[in-house]
């Protein structure tokens, strides 16, 4: 059939989601041919590195910094902090500051990945989905807290009556389109990336390095810095108080 | 020619066709780093800051070249039309 030769031609992306079988997850859940996706074992990879790296960075503090490290680390978190008050103002800084840091080093650590051999998992709608998910409780969770049920509601109806179902469709599409596009960047990288390999076949020297490093690496920082800031705007936008 | 080599040559066309919405994105970000470029040019101290607003608008300009590019990827490696003909 067509499909199938479609499908078995020899130019191949990582497109569709591979899975690793863990022999220990048989075991835990007594189900034969466990598998997990390939960019869930990525994300375990990254949480290791960042879990390792910032423990180490965050061990022995002193109230004057001695060594390097801690000013590494002072200089990290002052950075993120800094960038946080920037953006969404000084009220916003002790509560957002870690969360918004945690995400773009697990962001740009995640599309890097792609150049250590393992899958972006960036490059997968879903873990893109649930990060872009996480932001749409956020800002749920500012207009309710600072507008409070009723100032919530009534922003549907902001600035006029007709205008709900459009504003409930921006609610949703938000998320959507913050999801689609750290995954469509990444995607489009890997897929190119692919193409260019099998093009080349086996005169694949360096081409494919200047490549990598616009694909994967400033796309990383690009969607990595992207991804957090619209984070930011959409929860600063939320916030209905006035001062 | 069968129905599954049709539906699958309509989808390779359509997934090029997708990629044309490529063009308005291309114009918008292209405006928006020229108007980025003459602010620099006015006011040089305020690059920083100008540069900044720039890619938050790329970003938000590329959407829609974004959902084009995923329309066409879902034709080419996960095409919906094709479990009607197995």
């Amino acid at each position: 059939m067509l499909t199938e030769t479609m499908l078995m031609a020899e130019f191949t992306v990582d497109g569709p989601l591979r899975s690793i079988p863990l022999p220990f997850l048989e075991g835990l859940l007594g189900e034969e041919n466990a598998c997990i996706a390939e960019s869930v074992v990525s994300q375990w990879v990254v949480m290791l590195i960042l879990g390792v790296v910032f423990f180490i960075l965050g061990r022995n503090l002193k109230v004057k910094p001695e060594t390097k490290r801690q000013a590494a680390a002072e200089w990290i978190v002052g950075f993120f902090s800094g960038y946080v008050e920037e953006s969404m103002g000084p009220r916003y800084k002790r509560r957002y500051g870690p969360y918004i840091g945690a995400l773009f080093c697990f962001i740009f650590l995640s599309c890097l990945m792609g150049l250590f051999g393992l899958r972006n998992p960036t490059a997968d709608v879903s873990v893109t989905g649930s990060w872009a998910i996480v932001t749409f409780f956020l800002v749920l969770f500012t207009k309710i807290k600072t507008g409070g049920m009723k100032g919530y509601l009534h922003s549907f109806i902001d600035p006029m009556p007709f205008m709900i179902p459009f504003n409930i469709i921006g609610d949703f599409a938000n998320p959507i389109s913050q999801a689609l596009r750290l995954f469509g960047n990444n995607l489009s990288g890997m897929v190119i990336g692919g193409l260019i390999y099998f093009a080349l076949g086996s005169f694949a020297i360096a081409l494919p390095a200047v490549l990598s490093l616009y694909f994967d690496l400033f796309t990383a920082v690009i969607q990595s810095y992207i991804f957090v800031t619209l984070t930011m705007s959409y929860v600063a936008m939320a916030d209905m108080s006035e001062d | 020619m069968d129905n599954l080599g049709f539906v699958c040559g309509a989808s390779a066309i359509g997934a090029g066709l997708a990629m044309i919405a490529g063009l308005g994105p291309g114009i918008g970000e292209g405006y928006c780093g020229g108007k980025a470029v003459e602010a620099i040019g006015r006011q040089p101290e305020a690059s920083g800051a100008v540069t900044k607003q720039m890619i938050i608008g790329d970003a938000l300009a590329e959407t829609t070249g974004i959902y084009s590019l995923i329309v066409a990827l879902l034709l080419m490696y996960a095409n919906p039309f094709i479990g009607n003909f197995k």
